[in-house]
């Protein structure tokens, strides 16, 4: 788990499309905006990119919630054996997740105005998710969504 | 209520206030929209609130959490609280993360809400 946050804490900014700081609480906005925009481009489906553009909201709101900054990296992938594929890293050096599995589960946050589920929501919305997180050096949630075929 | 401290133009029609949101969302905005409708339910006494979410994109926990917790502000001081125009993609994305919108009563159109107020 640490070489894998390790990694992907090192991931080069340079491979995505879009990088989008999350300082301010505005910024939140931005990011769900540009991922609105990639999926629209890769030809998403209305609802697809709905489920995108929610899940990024999450994602740069836990990062604004829980670590104060961050950055949410999008990249548009044509290659993949899935077909068009949207990727997302959210990454951020804050406090750090204890038990993943407990985020995972629904009705678990440690924040007053949250229900608890931001995180499983995403990982219904998406095709893949995948979280690496260590107390003290911070979090990693890198989540992929695949073009429908109609 | 001041017009510039409201966030969405409001209209009341009877004892119900019509709130067609037709602004992007975003944390501090649905914040604010909190504030004024509270506010504005107490000025004018209105016995229930529509929100019209035609043009909202985007739903994501926090704000369906702010709405839900709005609806059931109104319901202490008296007020019922209709959403109503949920677009399908947006149902869609509520549906499958599990968020229910508690606290509403839920219409499929305006006409259909002022029917469920009225």
């Amino acid at each position: 788990m640490d070489g894998k946050l390790r990694e992907l804490l090192d991931i080069s900014e340079n491979d995505f499309d879009v990088v989008v700081r999350i300082t301010r609480e505005e910024d939140i906005a931005i990011a769900r905006q540009m991922a609105k925009q990639l999926a629209q481009e890769l030809g998403f489906s209305l609802a697809d990119v709905t489920k995108v553009a929610t899940a990024v909201s999450e994602l740069a709101r836990n990062i604004y919630r829980y670590a104060q900054t961050g950055k949410i990296m999008i990249r548009k992938r044509l290659e993949e054996s899935g077909g068009p594929t949207i990727q997302v890293v959210a990454a951020d050096r804050g406090p750090g997740i204890e038990s993943v599995d407990r985020v995972l589960a629904r009705g678990y946050t440690t924040h007053e105005r949250s229900l608890g589920i931001g995180l499983p929501g995403v990982r219904r919305l998406m095709d893949f998710c995948e979280i690496a997180s260590k107390v003290g050096t911070g979090t990693v949630v890198r989540v992929e969504k695949r073009r429908r075929k109609f | 209520m001041a017009f510039k401290d409201r966030v969405v133009p409001t209209i009341r029609i009877g004892d119900a206030l019509l709130v067609p949101i037709q602004i992007d969302l975003d944390d501090k905005t649905v914040e604010r929209l909190q504030t004024q409708l509270l506010e504005e339910i107490q000025e004018h006494r209105v016995r229930a609130v529509i929100l019209d979410v035609r043009m909202v994109e985007v739903i994501d926990s926090y704000i369906s959490y702010t709405l839900s917790e709005t609806a059931a502000m109104a319901h202490l001081m008296g007020c019922r609280t209709v959403i109503c125009g949920i677009q399908p993609p947006v149902a869609l994305t509520l549906a499958q993360m599990g968020i229910e919108l508690q606290g509403f009563l839920v219409a499929r159109d305006l006409e259909h809400a002022m029917g469920l107020v009225y």
